[in-house]
């Protein structure tokens, strides 16, 4: 009887082991196209990637969403095989990508599809693919960070003149300083990282200088500055508590979070919200830290040129049907998608509503930006909560970034 | 003679084989990788023992500071965990062992349960327990602080899930053990008026010493790889009180920014000579105890 | 001497109930979590059962099954650890064998040097190790789930230590009766280790079960991942926090068959050993 079972069980196991080792291998005839596009925007990818195969294309793209995308890109671009035929890519990797080697220039799908070009894209989302002349990447979306805010909330406090010019400034967030019922809070600290970026641009400032690391500066430390006084005030959801959570229990007026958001937030039944921009030190200027994601050609000298005409029609194909990519809350780059009526019942064609809206959707380009945003991440809430000396800690993230930069130019054997 | 000689390799063989295969050979790549720098994409440029100077000496650079204070969140981590897990399993084990409780089935599968929760399900439930606002800390216990925040509430909630999630796997292997203990011993020492705890010190432990080293040994080795905990309870706040040492090194690894492959390596290799230290310690001493 | 008795049976009674409380009520939490809507999940109070009971959420796991063929993710995953198990004790109790009951030089030696070397945390092992896989030709395989765990130290640690802990005379005198090695193993050993092995192999099929970092790594196929990898799909990138009930329900179907493993094992780690508790002492 044992015995049955346990050759049972090694038959089964060689049986299944056979069948799963055949059948494999990709086609030649088939894009592979990966994307690090977990959860319901992995859905509304596939919907397009399905749309797109129904057309019947010469090369039907084959989408593959990877949870851990880019640990497996370096798996990939170590053994030299099973490299993809294009994927998609956050903005911040570009610039290391280019100098690692691993991106190939789009030169020739774009000469044979003409409409990929800056003009029919948001200008900041291609641009961030252009190094040193050469375009690497074309855009999807752009995605931000935005400020949602608590209709109801607004109503209750008096604020909605806030939103008036589209600037809600740190100092209007103040005057409701002891306003407030016991357990409500102004905003909250979602993405907290990304406001204090942002508020170095409404200040004038970068956070590179020739090209070198620029985070222990006087914009630097005003941008921290800002931000904390509405934390010293008290109208900030305390530190350490789900800010994110609070808004969505209509405890928070408003929340800094991101356009990928609205959709979670319009599953909470009862939640009244609108979205504006990032609140501003100044009436004069407001900045919604971006990101982007980009259509990008890992390195594979196995790619034919007729793949990459395949790829081309491909990303023609988006950038005049993406309209499904809105609903994953997410900005579309294409203008095309982003100009048409159906688009404006999306929430977030706020942020295309004009040029200003458009100018304030910022993605930092510099080199070295993963590494600046690593360090203001890691000390960003205990320098607003006041837990540490900011001076010290600037110094601290300055010497953190420089660091790790050296190790870089090392490893490239400069 | 000759063909015990060829005995060796039938037992141990194939699982030599595949150790050389699936372990050694990519950990010796790990340790040649700590030699370098390296971004994980292209080749690994040689630096000697730089790396290591860097991360031990240097007490200037970022990553001196996040190798010590890793390590030293890290021995914490491990000086906490590691006695609850070895004395709670323990614990439970000789009650269930008790002769006249029942219900010995549910109340051990309730205890292994937690153990089979993803640490991502698990810490999103943690965190809505630990929610000031919607969970038990703030409107069972009236506590006013937001746990994952503030020391040592950090440290608590990490240690929490940590056992909860842990206690199983010792647990049962002490049931399995104690389950051994031939019932007569038990006997022949309550005839002689021997009490419970008599019991346990006099047979149970020494029954069960070998097994007891083991879990000893990888605990210890399993609470020095943490990184799930922390990460998804606390993100090594505050202030960095409880970042810990695999956090760094996953961070430096596969973060953001380019990877700096070659530090991570080092500081790995550093985490495994002090792992082996302490558990080539902890045998020695409870392996003489023991026989 | 009766009311001692009954006091210990008290303390221990007490202590585990205790125990158990607080372990349930955070799983119990969690099952009633996935049954709350979202607006409940994030208003303010604590409430063990939810106000209505939503099945929204297991509909929208279910449901979702062009990119989630989470069926098929459960089928994937039982074949992967069924067979990582079975060979898990099969490598296992020959090898705690020979690191035990056969002697040879430098057998210790050997044995501490393997152990030594895999408490060594892997961080960039991670692309040598797949490139090994690679060149073995099971990316995007099952061998790539089910293979190299085999090579791990801890259960055969477990093992060896169980061993330690079982006099020689029984394989003594088998050997005296003219038994080889493998008949010694097959016919004395093995039934005397059986708790221990299955002890192991749950601790294996759990672990191949949850596996998450490796199968998304080594499978570019959605198909023919196994189904915790398969979840991570379900995620958000953004972190976890878009739909909390969600999350957890997906993690609590996930949990039901480890939990059914679980339930037929404990019988037998249990029984078995009063089969052979006679021969101890």
């Amino acid at each position: 009887m044992k015995r049955k079972t346990i050759s049972l069980i090694l038959l089964t196991a060689i049986f299944s082991a056979l069948l799963s080792a055949c059948g494999s291998g990709s086609d030649k005839n088939t894009i592979v196209f990966w994307t690090p596009l977990t959860g319901d925007d992995g859905a509304y990818m596939d919907q397009i990637v399905k749309e797109y195969n129904a057309t019947n294309p010469e090369f039907k793209v084959k989408h593959v969403i990877t949870s851990d995308m880019y640990t497996k890109i370096s798996t990939v671009i170590n053994s030299g095989k099973g490299v993809p035929d294009l994927a998609i890519i956050h903005a911040d990797r570009v610039p290391g990508f280019v100098k690692q080697g691993v991106l190939e220039p789009l030169t020739g799908v774009l000469s044979a599809q003409p409409e990929l070009k800056q003009d029919n894209y948001l200008p900041q989302a291609w641009s961030t693919g252009t190094i040193s002349g050469t375009q690497y990447t074309v855009p999807l979306d752009i995605h931000s960070n935005v400020m949602y805010y608590n209709k109801d909330l607004l109503k209750k406090y008096n604020a909605e003149s806030f939103l008036d010019d589209n600037i809600v400034t740190i100092d209007e967030m103040l005057s409701l300083q002891g306003k407030l019922d016991e357990g409500d809070y102004v905003v909250n600290d979602a993405l907290l990282g990304w406001v204090i970026l942002a508020q170095v641009q409404n200040l004038g400032g970068d956070i590179q200088q020739d090209g070198k690391p620029a985070v222990n500066t006087e914009v630097m430390k005003k941008a921290f500055e800002s931000v904390k006084k509405i934390a010293d005030a008290g109208l900030m959801t305390p530190f350490g508590e789900d800010g994110y959570l609070m808004f969505q229990g209509g405890h928070v007026l408003f929340s800094t979070d991101g356009t990928w958001s609205s959709t979670a937030h319009a599953k909470v039944e009862g939640l009244n919200f609108g979205v504006t921009n990032i609140y501003s030190p100044t009436p004069d200027k407001f900045t919604n830290r971006a990101s982007s994601h980009l259509f990008a050609m890992l390195t594979n000298e196995k790619r034919t040129d007729e793949k990459e005409q395949g790829i081309g029609a491909f990303l023609e194909f988006i950038r005049q049907n993406s309209m499904e990519w809105a609903k994953a809350g997410q900005i579309v780059a294409s203008k095309q998608v982003i100009e048409s009526p159906e688009y404006k019942n999306y929430i977030q064609s706020f942020f295309t509503s004009d040029e200003k809206e458009i100018e304030s959707l910022y993605i930092y380009t510099y080199e070295h930006y993963p590494y600046i945003a690593e360090a203001v991440d890691t000390y960003c809430a205990d320098i607003v909560r006041g837990n540490v000396d900011l001076d010290e800690t600037l110094a601290t993230m300055q010497k953190f970034v420089e660091d790790k930069i050296a190790e870089n130019n090392k490893a490239a054997g400069q | 003679m000759k063909k015990r000689s060829f005995t060796p390799y039938f037992f141990i063989g194939p699982h030599l084989i595949l150790f050389i295969v699936f372990i050694l050979v990519p950990t010796i790549y790990g340790i040649y990788a700590s030699f370098t720098k390296w971004n994980l994409l292209g080749d690994p440029v040689w630096v000697g023992f730089e790396n290591y100077k860097t991360i031990l000496f240097d007490s200037t650079s970022t990553f001196n500071a996040q190798f010590m204070n890793g390590m030293k969140n890290t021995l914490i981590f491990v000086g906490l965990s590691v006695p609850i897990l070895i004395v709670i399993p323990l614990m439970v084990a000789v009650a269930l062992e008790h002769k006249k409780v029942k219900m010995k089935g549910l109340m051990q599968s309730i205890l292994y349960i937690p153990g089979l929760i993803s640490i991502s399900a698990a810490a999103l439930i943690w965190l809505l327990i630990f929610n000031k606002q919607l969970g038990i800390t703030g409107n069972v216990f009236g506590s006013q602080i937001p746990w994952p925040a503030n020391q040592p509430y950090a440290w608590i909630i990490i240690i929490v899930i940590t056992v909860w999630g842990g206690v199983g796997g010792n647990m049962i292997i002490y049931r399995a053990s104690i389950n051994g203990v031939a019932k007569d011993l038990y006997e022949a020492a309550e005839m002689d008026g021997a009490g419970s705890i008599r019991k346990f010190t006099s047979i149970t432990l020494p029954s069960i010493r070998f097994p007891l080293i083991y879990t000893f040994v990888m605990t210890t080795g399993g609470a020095f790889n943490v990184f799930g905990q922390p990460l998804m309870m606390t993100k090594g706040g505050p202030q960095q009180s409880t970042h810990v040492l695999m956090m760094y090194i996953r961070q430096l690894a596969f973060g953001h920014g380019e990877s700096i492959a070659g530090m991570a390596s080092a500081m790995a290799v550093l985490l495994g000579l002090v792992i082996l230290v302490i558990s080539a310690m902890q045998y020695y001493v409870m392996n003489r105890n023991a026989s | 001497m009766l009311k001692k008795i009954n006091l210990s049976k008290y303390l221990a009674y007490l202590f585990l109930i205790v125990l158990c409380l607080i372990w349930i009520i955070p799983v119990l939490f969690g099952i009633t979590t996935s049954f709350r809507t979202e607006a409940e999940v994030v208003s303010s109070g604590f409430r063990l059962l939810p106000e209505s009971w939503n099945f929204e959420n297991y509909k929208a796991i279910l449901e979702n099954t062009s990119t989630a063929p989470i069926l098929r993710w459960l089928f994937n995953s039982l074949f992967i650890a069924i067979t990582h198990t079975f060979l898990v004790v099969v490598v296992i109790s020959l090898t705690g064998y020979g690191y035990t009951r056969i002697n040879f030089k430098g057998r210790d030696t050997l044995f501490f040097t393997l152990l030594g070397i895999s408490f060594f945390p892997g961080v960039v092992n991670l692309i040598p190790s797949y490139k090994i896989i690679d060149a073995l030709g099971w990316v995007n395989t099952a061998w790539a789930m089910i293979i190299p765990g085999l090579a791990g130290m801890g259960n055969i640690f477990l093992v060896r230590q169980f061993l330690k802990g079982i006099p020689t005379e029984l394989d003594e005198s088998a050997r005296v009766d003219g038994a080889s090695d493998f008949r010694i193993y097959y016919s004395v050993i093995l039934p005397l280790i059986k708790p221990v092995l299955i002890v192991c192999g749950l601790f294996s099929f759990i672990g191949s079960w949850n596996d998450f970092l490796w199968p998304v790594i080594v499978y570019t196929d959605v198909d023919k991942m196994p189904v915790t990898a398969g979840l991570l799909l379900l995620q958000d990138i953004y972190g976890n926090y878009r739909m909390i009930g969600q999350l957890v329900g997906s993690a609590i179907l996930a949990i039901i068959p480890t939990l059914v493993l679980f339930l037929f094992a404990q019988k037998h780690f249990l029984q078995s050993i009063n089969l052979n508790s006679g021969l101890k002492g």
